[in-house]
């Protein structure tokens, strides 16, 4: 196998995640790449908790569908995370030999799976380590051996894990690991599940998320100042800066509401500082104002949007990309916030430079859509090389321009050179009222024209960022994809998958989500008959947002799904073997019926 | 205070000022008589005593008649939001710990809109004077009761008087647990200017409130010239600015007495959030941007 995905479900305590967490390291350290997502229910301790981990010889475009393997230590929990550990008749189901049920009879509706293995997973931890805790090595076992695993990268891990426990710990759960080891092999699968060797071992890999991608890029981009508050799933992105941004010369607040998180953010922006606060959903609504503060006295800032499920608290642990229209609208008077959507761990880094980048240079809030697949899917990827990214400031005045100041001068790019208080001669009044050139507050209709035309005029470039988007496939393609954030991925296996049948398709990956460049979509969609919008909201928000901007083909619809559900590449790929085959004339909703698509 | 705190603390003048280089040429959009006038003159006076000039000053402000303060003054201000002037002013002080920042805003903005961030703000305390123009209405949106309007004031938002208590300004700050709290009118420019002088040398959170009229909207009763007549210096009646307890006894007569001067005063000033910030920074390993990726 070169492409491998494992799920496993049990009670807390159970230690599942953990196991998964050892898997992901020994696996990082072999040279493979990985994803893993963990889920839990909604207690602060205990309850049930799951994980998927996709493992490949190449990078991993996603958490993938159907599992290959399917691991229960009870039925009820395995149950409980339905549609994220879906099982078909291919998939080689583990599971607890204590819960009594008879191969056959295993609670999975309509499926039969022609693997179906019960394991004593307990009695071998009791027997061999003497505690119900060493169940999850009875796992790591039994998997090593059934799927190929370097025993002592995994040893290693375990090694790691328990070394500080002292020596009877640590012996009785290496224990537990020989003994799921050994029923494996007394017990051979029946079908050869062992992983391809990476193509290129390469040790330098390492183990990171979104919410890490994005603290360090705030670092590396010359941050200064945090404000934020702790919510899920955004809260880790201050938990990292806040151990290191001091070394860095800069600071952070945690606040005592996300209103102050983001206004002193704006406040050290106002000081000349690169500042950010980041947040999810129920927080972003709060922000709203003071975004609209800077986005009217023109300070940069930063602000990270980790989706979840909503509206309102909806659901804090799990993913959803419906925080769209809020983005981009949720704000009074006429103003445009740029909106950049990473894809993965590794792209929520050089967007979130690039989100500094941008904010500098045109003086202007820009939010950052992550969501929380992204910021808590654990990756194993290839380092990042800086070499990639520029670093860019604000524009300061000159000592000339410092000698008459005006602030807000109607310059013709709409970008007017910006002091800060320290700056001799710069001194100037920033409001949320309107004003003049030199900031002094006017009620002028005419005035007030002229500072929205320079306001929106200046993020115009923006429009023309092609970096900031993704094509592939078929240039001529009469079907055409688009997908954003951490769908995009299943979008590009789907895509590949496709090609790879002979059909002509693309792909567009918007980066830049907001402001919708126009030029893009319409080159995009030129040869586009059959246009789909992938994405994770009830409503299909991107598709919306297109709309509103771009001509887009008479047959174009998204296929959108609420959050927590999982969108499989199979179903895009079903559905693209429809629309590519040369006969296909009818209505995309026809297709969509037939394949039970929303 | 930590070794860091800063320099405004410090006697020396730096270069000569006077008042009117902190004055702008903006004309205020305050009603002629509001007591606002002699807030501006009085600061005016006071940044001119410590002689930091204009560009290393910033004033923050939020939403209100008082809030249009910034602009009147040659220093980098910032007219921000209703309720949030404190949380920014703590985001410049945090970014630029040499800066001097003074926050101001009206009843309304400190104890209504933003009420919830002054507790936050004085626990934490930030090197910042915050000036509160106290005048019991909100004049902008013209005559609705404020936090701290008496019981039974009628306005145009409670046209059969208001059935809920005041605040009391002085006591939440003394209770929040602030170093130094002290309340002013403009009917006593000089003692005011004193006040806030003294204010922003405090190294650490000070609050002001200043019992300033409101012409239009206002008390008839409680204008400057009837505050002259009943304002009572804390200092000319021998109050001690260092006990705590008594402070927040005499501040109980928020409404009824009208005191002016410090009512407390922290003798020894505990290490500010900026002092303490930069202590943070130089204990730690300084690191480049490309180490973010180590």
């Amino acid at each position: 196998m070169h492409d491998l995905i494992i799920g496993m479900a049990g009670s807390g305590g159970d230690g599942i995640v953990s196991a998964g967490e050892s898997l992901l390291s020994a696996f990082a350290q072999e040279g493979y790449f990985a994803i893993l997502t963990k889920s839990f229910g909604s207690q602060i301790r205990g309850g049930e908790s799951s994980c998927r981990l996709r493992v490949s010889t190449a990078p991993v475009l996603n958490p993938g569908g159907v599992l290959d393997v399917a691991v229960a230590l009870n039925w009820e929990d395995f149950l409980r995370f339905g549609g994220g550990l879906p099982v078909n008749e291919n998939t080689v189901v583990i599971y607890e030999r204590k819960t009594g049920v008879e191969p056959a009879a295993i609670p999975l509706a309509g499926v039969k799976p022609a693997i179906v293995l019960s394991v004593p997973i307990e009695e071998l931890a009791m027997k061999s380590a003497g505690i119900l805790q060493a169940k999850n090595n009875v796992v790591l076992g039994l998997l090593t051996e059934w799927l190929g695993l370097p025993r002592e990268s995994i040893l290693g891990g375990i090694r790691k894990k328990f070394s500080k426990k002292g020596e009877a710990v640590l012996q009785g759960n290496e224990r537990a690991f020989a003994a799921g080891v050994d029923y494996a092999k007394e017990n051979p699968l029946g079908r050869d599940l062992s992983m391809d060797r990476p193509r290129s071992p390469d040790n330098d890999r390492v183990i990171t998320d979104g919410n890490e991608m994005c603290a360090r890029a705030a670092l590396f981009a010359g941050c200064k100042f945090f404000g934020g508050y702790p919510i899920t799933p955004a809260t880790e992105i201050m938990e990292y800066l806040q151990r290191e941004i001091w070394s860095y010369g800069g600071s952070l607040l945690q606040a005592e509401d996300e209103i102050a998180g983001i206004a002193a953010a704006v406040g050290a922006s106002f000081a000349g500082k690169k500042a950010m606060t980041a947040t999810s959903g129920p927080g972003f609504s709060l922000k709203t104002e003071v975004l609209g503060l800077a986005s009217a006295a023109e300070l940069p800032l930063v602000c990270v949007n980790v989706q979840r499920g909503g509206p309102s608290t909806g659901m804090p642990t799990k993913h959803e990309q419906a925080d769209l229209f809020a983005a981009a609208f949720s704000a009074h008077g006429d103003t445009l916030r740029p909106i950049l959507a990473p894809i993965n761990a590794v792209d929520a880094f050089g967007l979130t430079v690039e989100a500094f980048n941008i904010a500098e240079q045109y003086q202007t809030p820009v939010i950052v859509l992550s969501d929380q697949e992204i910021a808590q899917g654990k990756v194993i990827v290839e380092p990042i090389d800086p070499a990639r990214f520029n670093i860019v400031n604000r524009l300061e005045p000159t000592r000339t321009e410092l000698g008459n100041y005006q602030r807000f001068g109607l310059t013709d790019s709409g970008i007017s050179p910006i002091s800060h208080p320290g700056m001799r001669g710069g001194n100037y009044l920033a409001a949320g009222i309107e004003h003049d050139e030199r900031g002094a507050p006017t009620a002028s209709g005419e005035m007030h024209a002229r500072m929205n035309d320079k306001r929106l005029k200046k993020l115009d470039p923006l429009k023309q960022r092609r970096d900031l988007f993704v094509i592939e496939g078929d240039p001529d393609a009469a079907v055409g994809l688009i997908s954003w954030g951490s769908v995009a991925g299943i979008a590009q296996e789907a895509l590949r998958t496709a090609r790879a049948e002979g059909l002509g398709v693309k792909l567009l990956i918007p980066k830049l989500i907001y402001p919708v460049a126009e030029e893009i979509y319409a080159e995009f969609l030129a040869s586009v008959r059959y246009g789909l919008v992938v994405e994770q909201s009830h409503q299909g928000q991107l598709h919306r947002i297109i709309r509103m901007w771009v001509n887009v083909p008479r047959e174009f619809r998204s296929i959108a799904k609420s959050g927590a559900n999982l969108i499989s590449p199979q179903e895009i790929v079903g559905l693209i073997r429809l629309l590519a085959q040369p006969a296909a004339d009818a209505p995309l909703s026809h297709y969509c019926d037939l394949l039970n698509i929303i | 205070m930590t070794s860091h705190d800063s320099v405004k603390n410090c006697a020396v003048k730096f270069t000569a000022y006077t008042a009117k280089d902190y004055k702008s040429e903006l004309k205020p959009i305050w009603c002629p008589g509001c007591g606002d006038y002699s807030v501006a003159a009085a600061l005016y006076r006071a940044l001119a005593a410590i002689g930091r000039p204009p560009h290393e000053i910033a004033l923050i402000s939020g939403i209100g008649c008082s809030s249009r303060l910034p602009g009147y003054t040659t220093a980098y201000g910032f007219n921000s939001l209703h309720g949030r002037a404190l949380p920014i002013a703590q985001g410049v002080k945090m970014a630029s710990p040499e800066l001097l920042v003074i926050v101001a805003g009206g009843d309304g903005d400190g104890f209504s809109i933003g009420g919830g961030h002054v507790p936050h703000a004085i626990r934490r305390n930030p090197d910042l004077t915050y000036l509160v123009m106290d005048n019991q209405v909100y004049g902008l949106t013209k005559g609705q009761v404020s936090p701290t309007s008496p019981r039974g004031t009628q306005s145009h938002a409670s046209t059969f008087g208001s059935i809920e208590e005041p605040v009391n300004p002085l006591l939440y700050a003394l209770a929040y647990g602030a170093n130094f709290v002290a309340q002013a009118v403009p009917a006593d420019l000089e003692g005011m200017t004193k006040i806030i002088e003294e204010a922003i040398r405090y190294p650490g959170f000070a609050f002001v409130n200043i019992q300033s009229p409101c012409v239009t909207f206002g008390d008839p009763e409680n204008q400057a010239k009837v505050q002259k007549a009943r304002m009572r210096n804390l200092q000319t009646e021998g109050h001690d600015v260092t006990n705590h307890l008594r402070a927040m006894e005499l501040a109980e007569e928020y409404g009824t007495t009208l005191y002016t001067g410090i009512f407390y005063r922290n003798p020894q000033p505990p290490p500010t959030y900026g002092g303490q910030i930069v202590d943070r920074q130089q204990m730690l390993k300084a690191k480049t941007p490309i180490e973010a990726l180590a």
